[in-house]
């Protein structure tokens, strides 16, 4: 056993016992993020009107995040297969659209912490008007993983390069 | 006596060996052919689906192919598989059946090479062919993003409509089954 084990055992001692806990609402998750480790806000200005990045969130969040996703990897000595489940929602009300993003993994992956409904928050990203034709994005996301789905995010805001995120990546 | 015959006789480990890797060569080939579901689409019928494609996937390590999966969608709106059209050129044409709904499965398979690492990711949705009608389909793959899109285009002319995805789930309201 290696320092590397015995640090995960400790992560797993913790996370059983309740000292580390994940966020249960995206309210919850757009607190957690300042502080955590692994994720960050992100805020920028994009030059297109707030009801037009609203739309690109209600029509590109449920085609493109709705899925599960399966994935192998394979090394010499072992075979892994990892099943994932993404949960898109989508609100838009008269002064803010908000994209939340949850990620439940449905094989592969040993969860130790209590998981809200839908899934562990992956992301949330809020937009509101600044003026006319500039709308703010507030992007509450992961630091070190899921570029991919960040970029696609940021995409639509921007309304430039639009497509799905190959979440497999 | 043949050296085989001899083998054959006596039960020598060199001809069992031979047989069991006969043996493993024909299961293999079953589960390729069978097992994993995959047959190639007749494709017969006139072609109204000209599927235009490009895929990058942006390494010289890691590869992308893109298929469409063509189903009939049955009684009860369950599912007939009908057969893969690998979309491995620029434009393919397919013939789906006018008159009826189809589920189209866009898979994007992407594989890694170094990190032996492999994925897939769809684009579904259900479709009604209409006779004489064309459809217009942009598959596209490019720095980890995919697009499809569909236009729907009146006979004989360029202009059309785009063709917003339809779940599955929408099957018993569009097609009026139960």
């Amino acid at each position: 056993m290696n320092r590397y084990h015995v640090f995960i055992m400790f992560l797993s001692v913790l996370a059983l016992s309740g000292c580390i806990s994940h966020p249960q609402t995206a309210e919850e998750f757009r607190k957690a993020v300042p502080a955590a480790f692994s994720a960050k806000v992100e805020t920028f200005e994009v030059d297109r009107p707030f009801r037009q990045v609203a739309r690109t969130f209600q029509k590109m969040g449920p085609n493109c995040l709705a899925k599960t996703i399966k994935t192998t990897s394979q090394t010499n000595m072992s075979y892994q297969v990892i099943v994932t489940t993404y949960k898109p929602t989508v609100v838009v009300t008269g002064k803010k659209a908000e994209l939340h993003v949850q990620q439940h993994h449905e094989q592969g992956v040993l969860n130790v912490s209590k998981e809200p409904d839908g899934g562990y928050y992956i992301l949330v990203a809020d937009a509101q008007p600044v003026t006319q034709t500039k709308t703010r994005i507030d992007l509450y996301r992961p630091s070190m993983s899921n570029g991919v789905l960040i970029q696609a995010v940021k995409n639509w805001a921007t309304g430039e390069n639009i497509g799905c995120p190959d979440l497999t990546k | 006596m043949t050296p085989l015959a001899l083998n054959r006789a006596t039960g020598n480990p060199l001809d069992i060996g031979r047989i069991a890797f006969i043996v493993l060569l024909f299961c293999t080939a079953s589960l390729l052919a069978g097992c994993f579901g995959s047959k190639t689409y007749p494709n017969t019928l006139d072609k109204n689906l000209h599927v235009h494609t490009v895929t990058d996937s942006g390494s010289w390590f890691s590869r992308v192919r893109a298929a469409v999966d063509i189903h009939r969608v049955g009684e009860d709106c369950a599912l007939v598989y009908e057969g893969t059209v690998q979309l491995a050129d620029p434009k393919t044409d397919i013939g789906i059946p006018p008159h009826r709904w189809s589920y189209l499965v866009f898979v994007f398979g992407s594989s890694s090479f170094f990190a032996n690492r492999s994925g897939t990711i769809t684009y579904e949705t259900l479709l009604k062919a209409r006779p004489n009608y064309h459809f217009e389909v942009a598959v596209r793959y490019r720095n980890d993003m995919y697009h499809v899109g569909i236009r729907e285009n009146l006979p004989n002319q360029s202009t059309g409509r785009e063709i917003e995805p339809l779940e599955l789930s929408a099957c018993q309201s569009v097609t009026g089954r139960k």
